[in-house]
């Protein structure tokens, strides 16, 4: 790994006033923020960046708590390990919960920092290895794109065919988070769904709206008052330590509670895992209102949300698979 | 009582009468490894020890030049050798190698070795190299000859003959031995007249002849150490290119250095298991004959030829025909794995057995029977079906469906090895006045448990516990050992651990029988005393015993005997599965393996053995393949976040049973026969659970997805 200065600023502006006021070709050794560092460390020992300096915000205070309240607000800073313990959000907003805790293993839960989470890097073969040049690091090409694309999109591809890597942020889209960003001309709250990017949105280098001298301070998720139920299922090939082939946050409000043949009122479903970014179903979610909470009910609401996926040469189990996980997820809420 | 007596040969006593051996004993190294004391090679830290780290080329195929400088510019960089400077034949070929003060260091260095490469055309996929214009891998090109095995006629004709013929291709990816301590070695050299080599080995006593010549030093002053040892599956026969560097390394500078493999260079240059592509058709009437069996087999070894295995596979056919060969890639050889070449042959050949087993509506379990031809394995295949449940499970003949959510299945499979031991080892036993009693060869644990082994069987012979014995292997210095490969270490190390046992029990006897006032065959040895049999009241404890000894104390040594080992084993396996129909996963709920392998010395450590092997079994059915890009020859999976081994999450209920009814007396090794039947056996238990039939490993979610979606066309 390339040597490199660290800062500990005391506050988020210090912090900024450190990064670069623009991206440019020097993006690759600029300053980086850093906090939990489980997902930056491992692309400098990859050599995938190699920065000249970074920006410890581990220091700056206020940014880790969590309140639950009308809604809950997060810090930036939150580890993974307290959004999955906290009794009263696993209550409130299980999805969130049940996203952190699907996570990796529990050293790296126990490090890693919910802003961290949400601004992860992909973890495509190809953007992972050093040795191939690829459209997200600048080169001309998506290799996946035609070559080993079993984990990469079937929706929201091309240029690039990503996904994006992050259980939080299904989760957290799925629930109509708001994202806080810090920047050098102030603060700004947006949609959490309007953050994350897709491939032919913006720079294909990118799966996000931050600007070079911005970082998320924190998200704030509306509480969804009873009969609301949420939940996030999440399918990997190994039990744990993996990232997922695909996921679903289903958030569902049915009549006199989670019955079985209940009346659905509202529906709130977002894949992850098959997409550069959080991939809402707004179909599915649209023909779940008014329906019976019932397996016939399900079936169709999980082809609608898969209605239109464009799989590549090896990734068409996920259209079955994200299927099959929007099954199973709409039962484990009755 | 009457096997404690001193006997008038070596043997190993009848099978109830003893004590220590055959019993539960905990692996004497245990504690050591669990908290950490236990010292691997690459754990090894020495005073003025310098780390290297080897240089790979990025590309599968290239005409080379290394230059060295930029990286010996760098401050703390000591030392740079380069290991080859023409063509690379392989992906990830290592060229070069850097020494360096710290191993952050010894990355940088090696990042700084300025390689001018021309890139030549490559072929990294078997698809790559059958092309009309593929490069040639080997002079004579891709395709290695054909053998041809059976009788093609006779084959055509019994399957034109018979009741159900099935055609379907299998294919088995490159598994890799992922060992968890990597390759390499730390030379221990100063520029004096001797060197000890801390090598990750699977032969000892094979490193200092190696070492030496490249330290330039007689194999005598070279002393390999090898205590502690983190897998080597096959991978670690010699020195190595890490091995090699670090002795390059090492006399270039005068100072000892550590080089192990990083975890892609493990991936791409440690070796592999062969891949295998399999061509079949198969036939069976409907009275349960297997007919016919004919199978087109392309190995790939990459640039080596890859592993073959019994054919046909244990099962017998009317008539059988086999046209096997090697196509060869620009990647690394494949290596010695593990029972090499018999998963990819019992894989294919448990699926057809499936495939037709359904095809004639036979009972998966009596078609195995009826075509196997040996009533070991058929008690086997009972005792497995009997304790995984098949005589209550409702799809015997069909396959399930399942309830639209889950399906649970069971399949079966077997294997055979031989296991048998071979002579060049020795042991040496010596007692002390003070009562201590160290039996020492120099052969090194791979983690199977030998180490245990020769504390014990000296333990049994003087009715000690096992712990009173201390065990020292893993030494050059000490009295030479084997090679441990083919499952031969405990049929090579315990004769001669047994005959020094033996012969100091019976000097050791002599010298008592004086004292005891009895005849030498009446001294016996038990439960920590030593008396006259006949008089057992009449004798002395272990201790006072040994106080009668010299200040030289007692001393024997050993070599191999044939008739303490024997050779030939069955087992057989059963794995109960649970398919999530939505999701494609496959959890395996249950496997067991009934087992042969003698008389079993330590069934601890023989269990252990046997779930490792299950376990890795289950990592080559669902998980484990090497994954490369054609056109960018590089590989994509090589670190252990991608390629993936099995976790505890992933680990079921595993049951070893031993097969008790084989009576034989004598000790067989069993390291790599129970690797063998798991991938077969979990396939057919995912076909049996709903119908999916996955033909190519590993059975991924996706893979049975499609196979689940084939089902409903």
């Amino acid at each position: 790994m390339k040597s490199f200065k660290i800062y500990s600023p005391a506050s988020i502006d210090e912090a900024l006033k450190l990064l670069p006021h623009s991206r440019g070709p020097a993006a690759f050794n600029a300053a980086r923020l850093v906090a939990g560092g489980q997902d930056l460390l491992g692309e400098m020992k990859d050599h995938l960046v190699e920065p000249e300096a970074l920006v410890n915000l581990t220091g700056i205070p206020g940014l880790d708590t969590i309140h639950c309240g009308s809604s809950l607000t997060l810090g930036a800073l939150v580890r993974l390990v307290s959004l999955e313990r906290h009794g009263e959000l696993r209550a409130g907003w299980t999805a969130i919960a049940e996203a952190a805790e699907s996570v990796a293993s529990p050293q790296i839960r126990s490090q890693a920092t919910l802003g961290g989470n949400l601004c992860q890097r992909p973890r495509c073969w190809y953007y992972r290895n050093e040795h191939a040049p690829c459209i997200k690091k600048g080169g001309h090409e998506c290799f996946a794109e035609a070559g080993q694309n079993k984990y990469n999109a079937i929706f929201g591809g091309g240029p690039s065919y990503i996904v994006h890597p992050s259980d939080l942020a299904p989760a957290l889209v799925c629930l109509d988070a708001t994202v806080t960003i810090a920047g050098g001309r102030g603060r700004r709250d947006m949609l959490l769904e309007d953050f994350f990017t897709l491939p032919n949105e913006g720079s294909v280098e990118r799966e996000n709206v931050l600007k070079a001298d911005e970082a998320v301070v924190g998200v704030s998720v509306p509480r969804l008052p009873s009969p609301w139920r949420s939940c996030y299922l999440k399918f990997r090939e190994r039990g744990s330590f993996d990232f997922a082939l695909a996921s679903v946050a289903v958030a569902l409000a049915v009549e006199g509670g989670a019955v079985e043949g209940g009346e659905i009122k509202a529906a709130k479903i977002v894949l992850g895992g098959v997409a550069p970014i959080p991939w809402r179903c707004t179909k599915a979610e649209n023909y779940l209102v008014g329906k019976p909470h019932e397996p016939a009910t399900w079936r169709r609401a999980a082809e609608l949300a898969v209605e239109g996926a464009e799989p590549l040469e090896h990734n068409g189990y996920k259209v079955r698979l994200a299927n099959g996980l929007c099954q199973k997820a709409l039962r484990h809420l009755a | 009582m009457t096997s404690n007596k001193t006997a008038d040969k070596p043997g190993w006593g009848a099978r109830g009468d003893h004590k220590i051996l055959h019993h539960d004993t905990p692996r004497a190294s245990a504690p050591d490894k669990v908290s950490g004391a236990a010292l691997y090679s690459h754990d090894r830290r020495v005073p003025g020890m310098l780390y290297g780290r080897l240089v790979c080329v990025p590309v599968a195929c290239a005409r080379i030049e290394v230059d060295l400088a930029p990286a010996l510019a760098l401050e703390g960089v000591l030392a740079g050798v380069v290991l080859r400077d023409e063509e690379t034949r392989f992906m990830g070929q290592a060229v070069a190698a850097v020494a360096a003060e710290t191993p952050e260091l010894a990355d940088d260095g090696a990042r700084a070795v300025a390689l001018e490469f021309e890139e030549l055309p490559w072929a990294v996929t078997p698809e790559q190299a059958l092309l009309p214009d593929a490069p040639k891998v080997r002079r004579r090109g891709n395709r290695g000859r054909v053998r041809k095995i059976g009788d093609a006629k006779a084959t055509e004709d019994a399957l034109a003959a018979a009741d159900f013929i099935m055609t379907a291709d299998y294919s088995v990816p490159v598994q890799h031995h992922v060992c968890l301590e990597p390759h390499g070695v730390l030379c221990d050299w100063r520029g004096g007249d001797t060197a000890t080599i801390y090598a990750s080995t699977q032969v000892a006593f094979g490193v200092p002849g190696s070492a030496a010549d490249l330290l330039g030093l007689d194999e005598q002053s070279v002393r390999c150490i090898v205590h502690h040892m983190g897998g080597g599956f096959g991978s670690k026969f010699s020195l190595d290119t890490p091995g090699r560097a670090a002795c390059l390394l090492s006399r270039e500078c005068k100072r000892p250095v550590l080089l192990m493999n990083d975890r892609t260079q493990e991936f791409q240059t440690g070796g592999n298991r062969s891949g295998s592509i399999q061509r079949v058709r198969a036939a069976a009437n409907r009275d349960g004959r297997l007919m016919a069996l004919r199978i087109e087999i392309d190995k790939i070894g990459g640039v080596g030829g890859g592993a073959g295995g019994p054919k046909p596979f244990h099962y017998r056919p009317s008539a059988s025909y086999f046209e096997e060969g090697s196509v060869h890639t620009h990647t690394d050889s494949s290596r010695a794995m593990r029972a090499p070449g018999h998963p990819q042959v019992a894989f294919v050949t448990e699926s057809v057995m499936d495939e037709l087993a359904y095809g004639v509506g036979a009972d998966l379990l009596e078609f195995r029977k009826q075509n196997i031809h040996s009533e070991v394995w058929s008690r086997q295949l009972d005792r497995v079906a009997d304790e995984i449940g098949w005589s209550s499970h409702p799809h015997r003949r069909t396959p399930g469906r399942g309830d639209g959510w889950t399906a649970e299945g069971i399949g079966f499979a077997i294997s055979a090895w031989g296991g048998g031991g071979h002579g060049g080892g020795q042991a040496t036993v010596r007692i002390t006045r003070s009562g201590t009693v160290t039996c020492s060869i120099g052969v090194q644990d791979l983690g199977t448990g030998i180490r245990t082994l020769v504390a014990m069987i000296p333990a049994e012979e003087f009715g000690l516990q096992a712990d009173a014995v201390e065990a020292r292997i893993g030494d050059t210095n000490l009295p030479p050992g084997v090679g441990s490969g083919g499952s031969v270490t405990t049929g090579s190390i315990a004769p001669p651990v047994k005959v020094a046992s033996w012969k100091a029990r019976r000097a050791f006897a002599e010298h008592l029988a004086p004292l005891l006032d009895c005849p030498v065959e009446r001294v016996m040895f038990a439960a920590g005393r030593v008396f006259d049999g006949d008089a057992p009241k009449r004798g002395l404890t272990w201790h006072e015993a040994c106080g009668t000894l010299t200040n030289e104390g007692l001393q024997e040594t050993g070599d191999w005997r044939g008739d303490l080992q024997g050779s030939g084993v069955h087992g057989a396996q059963a794995a109960r599965v649970r398919v999530d129909l939505m999701t494609g996963r496959v959890q395996v709920l249950k496997m067991v393996c009934c087992q042969d392998s003698g008389l079993v010395l330590n069934p601890l450590t023989w269990r252990s053995q046997v779930k490792g092997a299950m376990i890795q079994g289950l990592g080559q059915a669902l998980l484990e393949e090497r994954v490369l890009d054609a056109d960018l020859g590089i590989g994509l999976n090589a670190q252990l976040q991608d390629y993936k081994i099995p976790g505890c999450l992933e680990i079921p209920e595993l049951v070893a049973l031993i097969d008790e009814e084989d009576t034989r007396e004598f000790p067989i090794g069993v390291g790599e026969p129970p690797v063998i039947p798991g991938p077969g056996a979990i396939a057919g238990a995912v076909h049996n659970a709903c119908g999916a039939r996955v033909r190519h490993l590993p059975m991924t979610p996706d893979k049975v997805l499609d196979a689940l979606a084939l089902l409903e066309d």
